[in-house]
């Protein structure tokens, strides 16, 4: 037996359809629970991998359902790993997080959503496509 | 997602069950742009909503802006408080009138 504790690990490898974002919403929601955040952290953890993967699905493959997404949840030992990997139009830098926030327009949302929820965000091309990664640190309560 | 919508008066009171996504939230529109025209004030119940992301929220934006082109009232009630985080994290409550009650959002309280 090994000393370092196994971890879990979730891969999906989804169609750019939206009507599968439900099913990895049920996912997502369970495992930030069993990592041991509290119902509104978890809801919220949901809430940016959900919008990290419909940024995808409207700007990487502009709502054409036949595109490939995967996305890959990591356990970590100090809270959770989220990775996005697919092979579509690669993100404007400068319209991410553009948004002015508490202004009055509809577009935009997403980026900050995953921002204010998140650690840390990264965004990257690398030869296998458009890699996005977010980092959620677990902070025990003494 | 299942939508419904009942006149009370001369205003449209809109109901919506399940989640609001990337892939619901279009019907969601549809509902509300037809609804505008056809009422003095448009209230939606977002009571039954489990789940709503920045496209629903994108939503009621743009509804609430034509409702002010249209000088009509467009107005929210019933925010669980899974729906009232979304807004927290988009910081755009500010800009819709919020309401507890139906009776409230109409004026009949």
């Amino acid at each position: 037996m090994s000393d370092t504790p196994r971890r879990l690990r979730i891969k999906f490898e989804m169609p750019s359809d939206p009507r599968y974002l439900p099913v990895v919403r049920g996912a997502i929601g369970p495992l930030a629970a069993a990592i041991g955040w509290e119902e509104s952290e978890c809801r919220a953890i949901t809430l940016a991998v959900d919008e990290a993967l419909a940024n995808v699905i409207r700007h990487a493959y502009h709502k054409r359902p036949d595109g490939l997404i995967e996305l890959e949840c990591l356990e970590s030992a100090d809270g959770l790993e989220i990775k996005l990997l697919d092979t579509g139009d690669a993100p404007e830098m400068s319209k991410i997080c553009a948004r002015e926030i508490g202004c009055d327009q509809p577009g935009g949302l997403g980026t900050h959503i995953i921002k204010e929820v998140m650690d840390s965000v990264s965004y990257e091309q690398s030869p296998d496509g458009n890699r996005f990664v977010a980092r959620k640190l677990l902070r025990k309560t003494p | 997602m299942k939508i419904s919508v009942r006149d009370v008066g001369d205003a449209k009171v809109v109901e919506v069950e399940g989640d609001v996504d990337l892939g619901t939230s279009p019907a969601l529109r549809r509902t509300l742009f037809e609804s505008l025209p056809r009422a003095a004030k448009v209230a939606l119940n977002l009571k039954a909503i489990r789940y709503i992301d920045s496209s629903g929220i994108a939503t009621l934006i743009e509804v609430l802006k034509d409702s002010q082109r249209l000088k009509k009232e467009f107005v929210l009630f019933g925010l669980s408080p899974g729906v009232e985080e979304v807004f927290r994290l988009t910081h755009v409550i500010r800009i819709f009138q919020v309401f507890q009650t139906e009776q409230e959002a109409l004026g009949t309280a």
